[in-house]
């Protein structure tokens, strides 16, 4: 196990280098920072100005060799925005954004395995039919929509939590339920159907003629099996959360997490920043997907690392 | 976000009753404004969220009144020339900053020479740019030079914020301002919140709100909710469609007014009956009803802020008329032609629904347009880009200085960053004009350059936007022509 970590850590940097690369070129022919930043009604000389100060009117292949140095310094440079070194944005961010995923994603997987393995044990019952009819709605609904109509029901109109910002246990409820929604309808769908299949096996009927008890089977054989889909699904979910999915949550809420931060950078062609911000999250999924290689090997000792 | 978001989203907050929100303690408020700030130094982003938080901590040589009249600030009295490059300003004696130093001539210096050395990489230089040094008289009093005659200076010393010398220097200086303002900076927690608290001392008298809290919410949707809910007593940018949803709302002139600049060098819009064509096709007051709910003011043609110095009074409204319009085109022999019509998406209130409206407005008229909406960036490539112009570009120009100099050299004159024009004689006039000191012969010569850019039809200006606040039931204020929240202006009634 340990030279199959050494592997994928090895593996894993190429991929940040090869992401961090991309994102220097791409950055660099999308827009212009020195146009976006300055106020429209400036003028050509004092455009000229400033990208002169901040080095971008140096030859693309000078600013890439600075750029490949310092990166290997772990220097993202100063955001052009913030004015502050671009990775102290984003270390001040990742954790309200990490502290938003982790509720909503805790939600939605505390909730999924139940609600999916009750929702399997009766396939065509109410439970079963309630479940699937609240996952295609949790799966349809805008999220955008939802968060509003949370905030406008629970906050506006109940008074019982803040309607946006962060703060303590109230401030996460709606952001958390929102970002909960559709993943939990995904996960409960696997679940469901991962189990409804897991309890038409062989050894499922073997275990119930050998006289364990059904709930036995179901919560240990059945729900190891099913674990491996579901972790894999849970992954993917961590992932995209990673990637970006939390930008409508954080929009809605005024939550100031790394999401809104990545697209605000976006829009305002802060190109240090969007390298550091390109480049933390690689790390980090790089480090995810390592981590769930390791969880797999602990579900099920069948599969192999190599 | 797309329509169908945004309707949806009006459409169930339109489905709540309102509510009167519960009264925070006294003389306490909460303003949201839409996006955090990137800095508190005052000095070196040209940022909104900035602005609103050192308005009330920082103040300037020169201030205006709420309906946008330059009176003296920090100056005791509006400057005079001393030559025609050097400008003579007497301040205001016993004022100090919060941190105890003194404001005297000597920091008005050091804010001038920080604010222009380009090791600070400033993007106010925009508004700076001719501003060369500044000299010590005596201790209240201070001179100001400029690269040339600069009739504009006093509006740029409006601008320029002035910081205590010796803490400029300090690494604290950009996360805890200290001004001479009527509010002191208490705290900023990143990505929450700022808080400001009264300067007592203040030199105007102590103001009334004893503290504010500033909070950043970029979604419009989510800032009138917080209003509703009562935990919010100010909100900035209020979608016209949801201005009757707020406790209270106020609207007032604004900084931006919507144009299309039309090439007058392209192949179909060098004809100047078809540029006239295009500006009486288009029926502003439909635009400003039925897009701003009437929150935005045709133009009247002018692109020039209404409260701007340098406004021509004399110029009409433009009169819609189709049926003019089309045979104006029929006339140019213009007809079904196409023009390419640039424009974006997103940075501007309902930027795109005005652009195809416009559009529409043409194509009724007998031009074939080809609307191209792309994003920031290539949009301002296409903008500024000197050799291939677009037949004709959506901007909205916004006027912080409020002279007409700001219009002039961004959309008119000729070579300037968004212009389409190639009139030498009126860029002579512009040149002219802008380094005239003699007021009177100054607004007289903008007169004619705006009355020729009228009767050339080379720009299609469009609305003067309307800046719309939502209050809570118990906050009084009247909002500012120059877009300032300014909280000393604020009062609470219980």
């Amino acid at each position: 196990m340990g030279g199959f970590l050494l592997r994928r850590i090895g593996q894993g940097l190429l991929v940040v280098i090869g992401v961090t690369l991309i994102v220097f070129i791409a950055t660099r022919m999308v827009g212009d920072p020195v146009k976006v930043m300055l106020p429209l009604s400036a003028t050509d000389a004092q455009r000229a100005a400033f990208a002169q100060q901040f080095g971008l009117d140096r030859p693309m292949g000078e600013q890439f060799v600075d750029f490949v140095g310092d990166l290997a310094r772990l220097d993202f440079g100063e955001s052009l925005w913030q004015r502050r070194p671009a990775l102290d944005v984003v270390l001040e961010r990742l954790p309200n954004t990490l502290m938003l995923i982790g509720a909503g994603l805790g939600l939605a997987i505390v909730l999924a395995l139940p609600l999916g393995a009750i929702a399997a044990l009766r396939p065509g019952g109410w439970v079963d039919r309630t479940t699937v009819f609240v996952g295609l709605f949790g799966l349809s609904l805008p999220q955008f929509w939802f968060g509003l109509i949370l905030i406008v029901f629970f906050a506006v109109t109940l008074r019982w939590l803040p309607t946006s910002g962060m703060g303590g246990l109230p401030y996460f409820i709606l952001p958390a339920i929102t970002l909960a929604m559709p993943s939990l309808a995904r996960l409960v769908m696997l679940v469901r159907s991962s189990m409804i299949d897991e309890l038409n096996q062989q050894y499922v009927r073997t275990a119930r003629a050998k006289g364990l008890r059904f709930p036995r089977v179901v919560m240990v054989h059945a729900m190891r099996n099913t674990l491996v889909p579901f972790v894999t699904l849970a992954g993917w979910e961590l992932i995209s959360a990673l990637a970006g999915y939390t930008v409508v949550v954080e929009t809605v809420f005024a939550w100031p997490g790394l999401g809104l931060t990545a697209m605000q950078a976006i829009q305002k062609s802060d190109l240090f920043l969007l390298q550091a911000i390109v480049f933390t999250v690689a790390v980090l999924i790089v480090v995810i997907n390592v981590g769930l290689d390791v969880i797999y090997k602990l579900i099920d000792p069948r599969i192999r690392l190599a | 976000m797309n329509l169908l978001t945004r309707l949806a989203s009006s459409a169930a907050l339109a489905a709540i009753m309102a509510l009167s929100p519960l009264a925070a303690e006294a003389a306490d408020i909460t303003i949201a404004i839409g996006s955090e700030p990137s800095t508190l130094d005052p000095q070196v982003r040209d940022d909104g969220g900035e602005r609103a938080i050192n308005d009330n901590v920082y103040e300037t040589l020169m201030a205006r009144t709420p309906e946008g009249e330059l009176v003296a600030g920090l100056a005791a009295a509006a400057p005079t020339q001393v030559d025609a490059k050097t400008w003579e300003f007497k301040l205001r004696p016993d004022v100090k900053f919060h941190n105890g130093e003194a404001f005297n001539a000597d920091a008005v210096v050091n804010s001038v020479k920080r604010v222009i050395d380009p090791a600070l990489k400033s993007e106010q230089m925009a508004y700076f740019g001719t501003i060369t040094g500044a000299e010590k008289v005596d201790d209240l009093t201070v001179r100001i030079l400029t690269s040339g005659p600069d009739p504009i200076l006093p509006s740029r010393m409006y601008w320029m914020k002035m910081i205590p010398a010796a803490y400029s220097g300090d690494a604290k200086f950009a996360e805890a301002p200290s001004g001479t303002g009527p509010y002191k900076f208490t705290s900023w927690n990143r990505g929450q919140d700022i808080v400001l608290e009264k300067n007592a001392d203040y030199w105007g008298g102590a103001p009334a709100i004893d503290k504010v809290t500033y909070r950043f919410v970029g979604e419009s949707g989510t800032r009138l909710s917080g209003l509703m809910a009562g935990e919010l007593d100010v909100i900035t940018n209020l979608l016209p469609e949801f201005a009757e949803q707020a406790p209270k709302f106020a609207a007032v002139s604004g900084l931006e007014t919507t144009l299309m600049i039309v090439s007058t060098d392209n192949e179909v819009t060098k004809d100047p009956r078809v540029r006239e064509a295009m500006n009486i096709s288009v029926d502003r007051k439909a635009l400003a009803e039925s897009l701003f709910g009437g929150y935005a003011t045709p133009a009247k043609g002018q692109v020039v802020n209404p409260k701007a110095f340098g406004y021509n009074k004399a110029l009409p409204d433009y009169v819609f008329d189709v049926d003019k319009a089309k045979a104006l085109i029929k006339e140019a022999g213009a007809e079904g032609k196409t023009i390419k019509l640039v424009g974006e998406a997103g940075r501007w209130l309902k930027d795109r629904e005005l652009i195809e409206a416009v559009g529409a407005y043409w194509k009724d008229a007998g031009l074939n347009v080809d609307i191209k909406i792309e994003d920031f960036g290539e949009y301002l490539n296409q903008l500024f880009d000197k050799n291939k112009r677009p037949d004709a570009v959506f901007l909205s120009n916004s006027n912080e200085l409020l002279d007409v100099d700001r219009e002039m050299t961004s959309v008119l004159q000729s070579k300037a960053s968004s212009a389409s024009n190639s009139d030498q004689e009126m860029s002579d006039q512009i040149n002219a004009a802008r380094i005239e000191t003699d007021v009177e012969k100054r607004q007289a010569m903008y007169d004619a350059i705006t009355k020729k850019s009228y009767d050339l039809s080379y720009l299609v200006p469009l609305l003067n936007q309307q800046d719309i606040y939502g209050f809570s039931k118990r906050l009084e204020w009247q909002p500012r022509v120059d877009s300032k929240l300014l909280v000393k202006e604020m009062k609470v009634t219980e």
